[in-house]
């Protein structure tokens, strides 16, 4: 037998290594992702089915591509142990920056925002994979510093480290994956134990930067946001103030959320989507039109694949095998929570209009990638957390 | 960091994230289980838009072909402020295309609050065209009728008026609202956010208005307004009004009323001069009531027109003392000679003869109290006192024309039956409705062909060499008679000393009439007698339709002068 196994386990590390992951994934979550992307492509082949005259498949087929990409990184990180992001933090940090930077230098400004790379038959949105990027080399930090973590010094050193390519995304301006990276770093301090009080400080001063941000500095004359961004933040506590304007897209997506009643009206019969009265309907608000099309009981069963989603995540972050795995962990699944619910809160009014994707059903590549990235990362965690507590 | 605390903030992470998930699936549930229904309408109403296809209104012809009343092409041109981007701009291209004021269209363009103003109605539709073609996005247009009246002030008392919505206000216009108007038809479209069709439900075809041609003729008709115009002038009167009718069809051929109006500038003209007064108002006919009279007592046999009665000046009815127009000694007359001198005395010497329940039978008989059923919307009865609230001296008022309320359409009725040989005819103004077979008017036997004749000859006496030489046409024998009649006085009750109505009415050829021409006018100054204010303006227009219709005269030009 021993003559038999001897060369095989020469041959093949990398086979047995697989193996060994493949054997301790959490199937839970990889069904339940696999239930979201296809409930996603149904969904987005239903609602886009009139855009593009003459090809209905037209954003289907697109997004089965980057779906197919999707998985394929999701299969290398899943595949890569978490523990080798902290040697590569350095590289990583670095070339996150740098990225954006050519972003906010070089690249063509599309609809008066800069956020895309050509890089040919792709283009590419650094700012998207730079959540994943910002996650890891925050994990990095808080492992490293684990036993300095109750010090002033320690939290501003993390929330510094998040917020230099933060700034350079929120000035793209990319207002809403700014926020995601804030709140990266606030899920990433909370797992690893930052003190209450310094939670709390970080609090009060974001709020009173929103503040700011939002009302004192322009009524000084300094405008931070463009006008548009501050009626989209501020318009949903209002709105009927001008339904024709600044939340017209607001009160058309409720429209169409709440027409789709409690079974929806079909393809064939939902007007809101069809006749382009809900804007955005492959991206931003694509939700409005699943709501529409298949009503509430379509709705609820995304929620519920969502849901099922975070529950991996965050029995993920228990399981993890160390301090660095749980902050990835931790704000994997604060990321995509957070994701879900702003988009979703947005298009039925109950969050402010950041233009931030459903993830896995919102139209688009990077933001698909980092999300199989996210799901990538929580699977990394979780079989080293399995293998580690075996051993 | 502990294990233990770790757990505890990742159960705090949880809540946050049960929290959020439950806000919303809450709120999905709140919008589409209980607010479903509202904003499903919310979303139709939007998508969906109701637009009305306006029917064409039926031309108005006159009886020749002439169109008094026509629907011209018009487009309404509209506006979303919302959407119009540069509201100066638009402003200035319509006022340039439309040739309308910019500074009152930039005003109802700035006004961002509304999705629907009114920019032009009812635009020349060759101006709106060419602005439809400068493709500004914000504009809309549709399209909508005009009425207009192209002969002006010509029969406009008839003919009314429609307004600015397409729908009679007065007149035929009014009354035969339904006929011209048809029906309007709708259809639903489904439009995108801009405003595009995509698609059209519901659709439903309007249902054109019928034409109308009318009796009257336009030529007759303006020829009557111009005397009457001129008559109103010449005695200072407040109105003058005119009845023009076809004995044979009962056809009216003009029918004027002065001062008049212009159709096309209605929303100017009063409420009074809009009246059709030949048809909406009375008058107390005087003396050209006494046929009805006169006919009672000849078609009962009570009296021959040759019989003769010896008649004082005077005559006592009741507390009443009446007398004759002219003073004169007691004299026989026959009952010829009554009419064509008119003496109250001797008609009411006959009534009395007759009593006041026979004469109550014969008033009714000649269509008094009840409306002629012409097509014209709020015609009058007019006022008769029944016989049984006769007063005693009633029967010394009502068999002259005094005490009873007629309108002009009724009386040149009465006179339309005596020159058709006692057949009254059913009065009307619309010859034909188009798509629709003629239904020919009523008629009604009053009194027997040998009466109609005998009151012919008295009322050519009266033309004659009675109180209407002023009526004579040379060439023909006109039959006729003249009316006077104190109006009641609205202040003091009773009646007015110094207002009156002087009115003449009568036909032409006597032997074979052709045409019955009623005049009254209303408060002349200077005189009162119809034979001296009425007569010439009937001899006017009588003359000139004599001679439109191509009448051929009774008598060559000099024997028709030596007969005068």
């Amino acid at each position: 037998m021993a003559v038999r196994v001897e060369p095989r386990r020469q041959a093949a590390p990398l086979a047995a290594e697989v193996a060994a992951v493949v054997r301790n994934l959490d199937y839970v979550l990889v069904a339940a992702v696999a239930a979201l992307v296809g409930y996603g492509l149904w969904v987005l082949s239903s609602v886009s089915r009139n855009d593009v005259p003459g090809d209905p498949d037209f954003f289907v087929f697109r997004q089965s591509v980057n779906v197919a990409l999707g998985t394929i990184g999701l299969a290398v990180v899943t595949y890569v142990n978490p523990d080798f992001y902290r040697r590569v933090r350095k590289p990583l940090y670095l070339g996150l920056i740098v990225a954006l930077v050519v972003v906010f230098v070089f690249a063509e400004a599309v609809r008066g925002t800069r956020r895309w790379i050509d890089i040919g038959f792709f283009q590419l949105q650094p700012s998207e994979l730079g959540k994943v990027v910002v996650i890891l080399v925050l994990a990095s930090f808080l492992a490293e510093f684990a036993r300095r973590i109750g010090e002033w010094r320690t939290t501003l050193t993390a929330v510094g480290l998040v917020a230099l390519p933060g700034t350079l995304v929120f000035f793209q301006p990319d207002f809403g994956t700014a926020i995601i990276y804030a709140v990266v770093v606030a899920a990433g301090l909370f797992v690893a134990g930052t003190r209450w009080t310094h939670l709390a400080g970080l609090a009060a001063a974001a709020a009173g930067l929103a503040v700011a941000v939002l009302w004192v500095l322009p009524s000084a004359g300094l405008q931070v946001l463009r006008p548009y961004q501050v009626e989209r933040l501020t318009g949903f506590l209002n709105p009927d103030l001008d339904p024709s304007g600044a939340t017209y897209n607001v009160t058309q997506s409720i429209t169409a959320v709440g027409s789709g009643g409690l079974d929806g009206r079909g393809v064939a019969g939902a007007t809101q989507t069809n006749m382009n009265y809900l804007p955005e309907h492959t991206t931003d608000f694509i939700f409005s039109a699943l709501a529409e099309q298949r009503g509430f009981l379509g709705a609820a069963l995304l929620l519920l694949l969502y849901a099922i989603v975070v529950w991996r995540g965050v029995k993920t972050i228990a399981l993890a095998p160390s301090l660095h795995g749980a902050v990835i962990a931790a704000a994997c699944v604060a990321a995509l929570a957070f994701q879900v619910f702003v988009n979703i809160g947005m298009t039925i009014g109950i969050a402010p209009v950041t233009g931030i994707p459903l993830p896995f059903v919102s139209y688009g590549g990077s933001s698909m990638i980092a999300s199989f990235a996210l799901i990538g990362l929580l699977q990394a965690v979780h079989v080293r957390g399995r293998l580690a507590g075996r051993s | 960091m502990s294990a233990r605390r770790v757990n505890r903030r990742v159960r705090l992470l949880v809540a946050v994230f049960t929290l959020a998930f439950g806000v919303v699936l809450v709120r999905a549930g709140w919008l589409q289980a209980v607010q479903s229904g509202p904003l499903d309408r919310l979303a139709a109403s939007q998508q969906r838009e109701a637009i009305t296809i306006p029917a064409h209104r039926g031309t108005i012809y006159d009886r020749t072909g002439v169109e008094l009343a026509i629907g011209e092409r018009a487009i309404t041109v509209y506006a979303n402020p919302q959407q119009i981007m540069n509201p100066r701009a638009v402003a200035l291209a319509v006022g340039r295309t439309l040739g309308t004021d910019p500074a009152a269209v930039l005003e109802q363009l700035s006004d961002r609050s509304k999705g629907f103003v009114y920019v032009a109605r009812k635009a020349d539709a060759v101006k709106a065209e060419s602005l439809r073609r400068q493709e500004i996005v914000g504009l809309g247009f549709y399209p909508e009728e005009r009425r207009s009246y192209p002969l002006g002030t010509v029969a406009s008392e008839i003919v009314g008026y429609a307004g600015v919505d397409n729908r009679g206000l007065a007149g035929l216009e009014l009354g035969l609202d339904k006929l011209l108007g048809g029906s309007d038809g709708k259809k639903t479209i489904v439009r995108d956010p801009f405003g595009h069709r995509l698609d059209t439900v519901d659709a439903e075809d309007a249902a054109d208005g019928r034409d109308l041609r009318l009796t009257i003729d336009n030529t007759l008709q303006r020829q009557v307004e111009r005397v009457l115009e001129a008559t109103r002038e010449r005695w200072n009167a407040k109105a003058a009004t005119a009845v023009v009718l076809d004995p044979k069809t009962g056809g009216i051929l003009a029918m004027g009323v002065e001062p008049g109006f212009d159709a096309n500038d209605f929303p100017k003209a009063s409420r009074d001069v809009q009246r059709n007064r030949a048809v909406t108002d009375t008058y107390e006919p005087g003396s050209t009531f006494k046929v009805v009279t006169l006919s009672a007592v000849l078609e009962t046999g009570m009296v021959t027109p040759t019989d003769t009665y010896t008649l004082p000046y005077e005559i006592r009815v009741s507390d009443r003392v009446i007398h004759d127009a002219v003073p004169r000694g007691t004299e026989t007359m026959s009952v010829a000679e009554i009419l064509s001198q008119s003496s109250n005395v001797g008609v009411i010497t006959l009534a009395l003869g007759l009593g006041r329940e026979k004469l109550s039978e014969w008033i009714d008989r000649f269509g008094f109290g009840h409306e002629t059923g012409i097509e014209y919307p709020g015609e009058t009865p007019g006022i008769v006192v029944p016989p049984e609230q006769w007063s005693g001296s009633t029967i010394g008022n009502v068999p002259i024309g005094h005490g009873i309320a007629v309108t002009p359409l009724q009386m040149a009725r009465v006179y339309g039956a005596i020159a058709n040989g006692g057949v009254a005819i059913q009065p009307h103004l619309v010859e034909r409705v188009e798509g629709k077979g003629a239904v020919g008017p009523a008629r009604k036997r009053v009194i027997s062909t040998r009466v109609s004749k005998q009151l012919t000859a008295m009322l050519r006496g009266v033309v004659e060499d009675g109180s209407g030489v002023e009526a004579q046409v040379p060439g023909y024998f006109v039959a006729g008679k003249t009316g006077t009649a104190a109006k009641p006085d609205p202040v003091y009750g009773g009646y007015s000393k110094t207002a009156y109505v002087g009115s003449f009415v009568g036909f032409a050829p006597a032997r074979n009439p052709r045409v019955v021409v009623l005049v009254t006018v209303d408060e002349p100054r200077g005189t009162i007698w119809g034979g001296t204010v009425a007569a010439p303006a009937f001899r006017d227009i009588m003359r000139f339709a004599l001679q439109y219709l191509q009448v051929p005269p009774d008598v060559p030009e000099e024997a028709g002068s030596a007969a005068e």
